[in-house]
């Protein structure tokens, strides 16, 4: 029994064993078979799809840099640099490459002058951020001073050379309005252009840099950079140089420019502009108070920020474009015109001006009793109002605004700049329009003297100026154009007309009587014709709610020379100035005998075109080293 | 010990120089091979530098080599007897991490602090198989599939897998399922079993989901679809992909790898580092590592097959299934195909812990195989002494 329990058990031990061999045998197959599972696998991602992965990895440990390219410069009409990109040389740090940071800035001093205040900057920052973070150590570095440092550079660990670039203005203040600045991308644009993220990358906040940023802008490089999972640079892989941006040539005179802008440095407000009557080309185009550009462009300074922008007198703005005025008695050369073209008034009709124009019950004054024989050769000479309130009247409000606006007024002539002001040239139309209401015939009259509903901005006055001397409808351009661009298209006036205001125009500066006599131009054979302007501010009874400065009247001048040729159209208003033959003539004096003098519209033009886009030098100064 | 264990029973004392004859050179050869691959790819992981983990883990193999001879040359019968108890203080420690645990990267896996500190889940790797081994030395081979003699073993594997889910280490948790169930059936447990498991498994899945952590089921997610956050939770199996598909058939060369050079890869010294390996080594490099496992676990197998009795048969296969499930998980997980779930490449992967639980595990193996012949009869043992 015991013996056959004892076999018994033996047997199921010996089968329960075979089981196991047979079981472990299934399982190292199985192992096997996992095995191979795994090797699939591998097979899968290392030779199938390898490439794919190849290709990720690449990704991964690349990243593109993008390279700010050069911003285009900006010429002024002989070529002259208004705006150009500065190479800004610099030392930069990076902690933690560095063994020993303050050895390191030992050394560096040795080359170049690191003040105790850098050097504890330097030390603070390190400590501050990330070690990885490279430290501005000091810049404007002479370019020996950099070589000298690119040589030395391997040797300090952590020292890097750096270049970078900063845009320069060279007249800064006198062109500030025309050309603005530049500055750091603000948020809405980041998203809209992830370029705008490049380190050093500049948009034009202003003036031409805003308008054509587009084009000065250039097209950013990019360095293949390898990386580590940190974003850390371990080597760079290649590069495409960066496109510099198109050069720009404004028609201004930056010579010109400068001496308008002294000229009326003293003033308060005041603005003048100055154009080819022939082609447009706008020659000076000033405003005061102005800004130096450089401020806002390279290390901006925020309390200079702060003054400029909370500044009473807003010398951020540009009058010139932006400035609405009435014009006042420089609009009489066009209700003179529109009532000569209308034939509501002849060049023999005198009328006789008893210092006041009664219409229905109201009384419109005229600035001087001019007494009897005044026609329209007196009348704008004298400045008489009278005169214009009647033609005015004659007129009616419609007739006069059409001729206004083919002389240029109540129009935006399109600079490119941002902001330019329509002004209003009233009509029924209008009136209905804005203030829902009739045009009342009394409201004729004041707009016959450019008071009332009328505005101007300086540039329009320079172009009516320009269209009467030349009869020809200029259109003011701020950017060169070739010089064969065809000539503008002649008004559709009357040119007897048109003589016998500009005859006007000339009795006004250079017949005794005329309201600008004083301000003869003192060029022999050379005489300037123009009309002065005085506007009211508020109405002559209200007057006394505006004390001092701000209740004085505008000064305006219109002109145009030489009289034979016309050649230069000019505007100028200087706010709250007093009389327009005291305060604004003189400016166009001393301007237009500049100009005259100097004659730019007789010098070959300057355009960009002219200009390789990428000068090899520059080109070769992008590239990475 | 020969006093200790000579007692009563006459039984051939195997003498110490005979031991060394018996014990398996080849394999000691082979294993020594595997971890000279782990601290050259270490070396290349530091950046060419023995420093701070190739020349370590060359220290803590011969420290584990020391550990694998005093447990290879020990007395079979010492580790039969301590089999349960050494269990017991496992279980003990394992629900202790619960009560006085070290919590570290949101898991509570540690006992101890600083350098003292140890993962009891690493002693229960051992003494699992250990206990399993006993029980079934003990179980009389009629009852091997008796439903109450199936019950104990199940709670064996249960208790320590269930503690190690709560730390939560769903991969400790997976390989102690996977060495007691391997376990279960070498040991000749029936069929039926095994197909009830499959459908009870099925069935208890989806309730099993429910409660996992969320960390949990976002790494089940991202496992499924690597894309749904490629700079979150899938960020690690998606770059170890890029890493290994992009060694190619040849690799990128020793020291070459772009993606574990940059640091593109977390834990690239520890669980990764079988990505690594695998991007500069290539497809080629990859087969013969794993070539070289697939020997040691046939050398296993083969020596578990020619044991004597069921203890040392068991040991020898329960080591070779945890070796396995190492080294399967750990380059599963890394290709993709299971989760990311922090199982360590046996011999290859830099951390002490496992490195010393791996030898001391290899030395059971060879344990057995030196006493291949020795005979154990039931009827030296109680159920439970």
């Amino acid at each position: 029994m015991t013996d056959r329990r004892d076999d018994k058990a033996r047997e199921v031990a010996l089968k329960l064993r075979r089981r196991f061999s047979r079981r472990a045998v299934l399982i190292a197959g199985g192992q096997a078979g996992l095995f191979g599972l795994l090797l699939w696998r591998l097979r899968q991602l290392q030779i199938l799809d390898t490439s794919e992965y190849r290709l990720l990895s690449d990704e991964n440990r690349m990243t593109m840099q993008l390279v700010a390219p050069a911003r285009g410069s900006i010429y002024d009409r002989i070529g002259r640099v208004v705006a150009e990109d500065k190479e800004n040389f610099r030392i930069v740090v990076v902690p933690a490459f560095c063994k020993d940071l303050k050895a390191t800035l030992a050394a560096v001093s040795q080359v170049v002058h690191i003040s105790a205040a850098d050097k504890d900057r330097v030390m603070r920052a390190a400590r501050r951020q990330s070690g990885y973070f490279p430290v501005l150590v000091t810049e404007g570095l002479t370019w020996r001073q950099f070589t000298l440092l690119s040589v030395l550079a391997p040797r300090l660990p952590g020292v890097r050379a750096d270049r970078a670039t900063y845009r320069q203005y060279v007249h800064g203040s006198s062109m500030a309005h025309v050309v603005g600045y530049v500055g750091m991308a603000d948020k809405s644009e980041v998203d809209e252009d992830p370029m705008m993220r490049v380190p050093g990358f500049r948009t034009g906040k202003a003036g031409i840099e805003k308008s054509f940023d587009a084009e000065l802008r250039g097209q950013p490089g990019t360095i293949k950079y390898e990386v580590d999972a940190h974003g850390r640079v371990v080597g760079q892989l290649g590069a495409t140089p960066s496109v510099r941006g198109k050069d720009m040539a404004l028609t201004i005179d930056q010579d010109l420019q400068a001496i308008a802008l002294k000229r009326i440095e003293g003033l308060r407000i005041a603005s003048i502009v100055v154009l080819d009557a022939v082609t447009g080309a706008i020659l000076v185009l000033a405003s005061y108070p102005t800004f130096d550009p450089n401020d806002m462009s390279f290390r901006v300074n925020l309390d200079r920020w702060k003054e400029l922008a909370r500044n009473k007198d807003h010398p951020l703005e540009n009058r010139a474009l932006r400035g609405v005025y009435p014009p006042g008695s420089t609009f009489k050369v066009v209700t003179a015109l529109a009532g000569l073209e209308a034939g509501v008034i002849t060049a023999d009709e005198h009328m006789t001006c008893p210092g006041a124009y009664m219409f229905g019950r109201h009384r419109f004054r005229c600035w001087k009793r001019h007494g009897p024989g005044i026609d329209v050769h007196q009348a704008i000479k004298q400045s008489c109002d009278v005169y214009f309130y009647e033609t005015a009247n004659r007129l009616g409000i419609d007739r006069l605004a059409a001729t206004a606006r083919a002389l240029g007024l109540g129009q935006i002539h399109d600079l490119g700049l941002v902001g330019q002001k329509q002004a209003i040239i009233p009509d029924t139309a209008w009136k209905k329009k804005a203030l829902r209401q009739p045009w009342y015939p009394g409201e004729t009259i004041s707009c016959g003297i450019g008071q009332g509903y009328v505005s101007a901005t300086p540039l329009q006055l320079a172009v009516v100026a320009a269209r009467i001397a030349t009869g020809r409808a200029v259109s003011p351009h701020l950017i060169a154009k070739s010089d064969n661009a065809p000539e503008p298209a002649l008004l559709n006036v009357d040119p007897a007309h048109l003589e016998l205001v500009r005859s006007g125009m000339v009795a006004v500066v250079n017949e005794p009587g005329g309201t600008a006599v004083r301000s003869a131009l003192a060029i022999p054979d050379m005489q300037m014709a123009g009309k002065t302007g005085t506007s009211q501010v508020i109405s002559a009874r209200n007057r006394g709610f505006l004390k001092g400065w701000e209740g004085e009247t505008h000064a305006l001048f219109i002109a145009f020379a030489p009289v034979g040729a016309p050649r230069y159209a000019a505007a100028c208003v200087v706010e709250h100035g007093g009389g327009g033959s005291h305060a604004a003539a003189p400016v166009v004096k001393d301007v237009m005998t500049e100009i005259l003098l100097r004659d730019p519209a007789a010098r070959p033009g300057f355009f960009a075109s002219n200009q390789p886009a990428n000068s090899p030098a520059l080109a070769a100064a992008e590239a990475p080293e | 010990m020969k006093a200790l264990f000579a007692e009563g029973v006459e039984r051939p004392q195997l003498l110490l120089k005979k031991k060394l004859l018996l014990i398996n050179w080849p394999f000691l050869a082979l294993i020594t091979a595997i971890t000279l691959v782990g601290v050259a790819a270490l070396y290349s992981v530091a950046g060419g530098s023995l420093e701070p983990w190739a020349s370590r883990h060359v220290v803590r193999y011969c420290l584990g080599l020391g550990l694998l001879f005093v447990v290879a040359l020990s007395d079979i019968r010492w580790w039969l007897r301590a089999a349960y108890p050494l269990y017991v203080l496992a279980l003990i420690m394992l629900a202790l991490v619960i009560v006085v645990g070290v919590e570290s990267g949101g898991a509570k896996r540690w006992l101890g602090y600083g350098e003292m500190s140890f993962q009891p889940t690493e002693m229960m790797k051992i003494a699992l198989v250990l206990a399993l081994a006993r029980y079934y030395q003990w179980l009389p081979p009629n009852r091997v599939s008796w439903p109450h003699a199936v019950l104990p073993p199940l709670l064996m594997i249960g208790a320590p897998a269930l503690l190690a889910l709560d730390q939560p280490d769903l991969g400790t948790a997976a390989l102690f399922g996977i060495v007691g169930g391997g376990l279960l059936f070498l040991a000749g447990v029936s069929w039926i079993y095994f197909a009830g498991a499959l459908v009870g498994v099925i069935v208890v899945l989806p309730h099993v989901w429910e409660r996992l952590h969320d960390y949990q089921k976002e790494r089940i997610l991202t496992f499924i679809d690597p894309d749904r956050d490629p700079l979150g939770s899938g960020y690690h199996i998606l770059q170890s992909k890029i890493a290994i598909g992009s060694g190619g058939l040849t690799g990128k060369g020793y020291m070459q790898g772009t993606q574990t050079q940059l640091n593109f890869l977390p834990e690239k010294h520890t669980d990764f580092i079988f990505t690594m390996f695998s991007e500069e080594m290539g497809f080629i490099g990859s087969l013969i590592l794993l070539a070289l496992y697939l020997l040691v676990l046939l050398f296993i197998t083969y020596m578990a097959l020619r044991c004597r009795s069921t203890f040392p048969r068991l040991v020898a296969a329960g080591m070779g299934l945890c070796l396995f499930a190492y080294v399967f998980i750990n380059v599963a997980m890394v290709t993709g195909l299971v989760p990311v779930v922090g199982v360590p490449l046996p011999l290859v992967s830099y951390g002490g812990t496992s490195m010393l639980t791996m030898m001391i595990g290899l030395g059971f193996v060879l344990n057995a195989h030196v006493n291949r012949e020795t005979r154990i009869r039931r009827e030296e043992l109680g159920p439970f002494w």
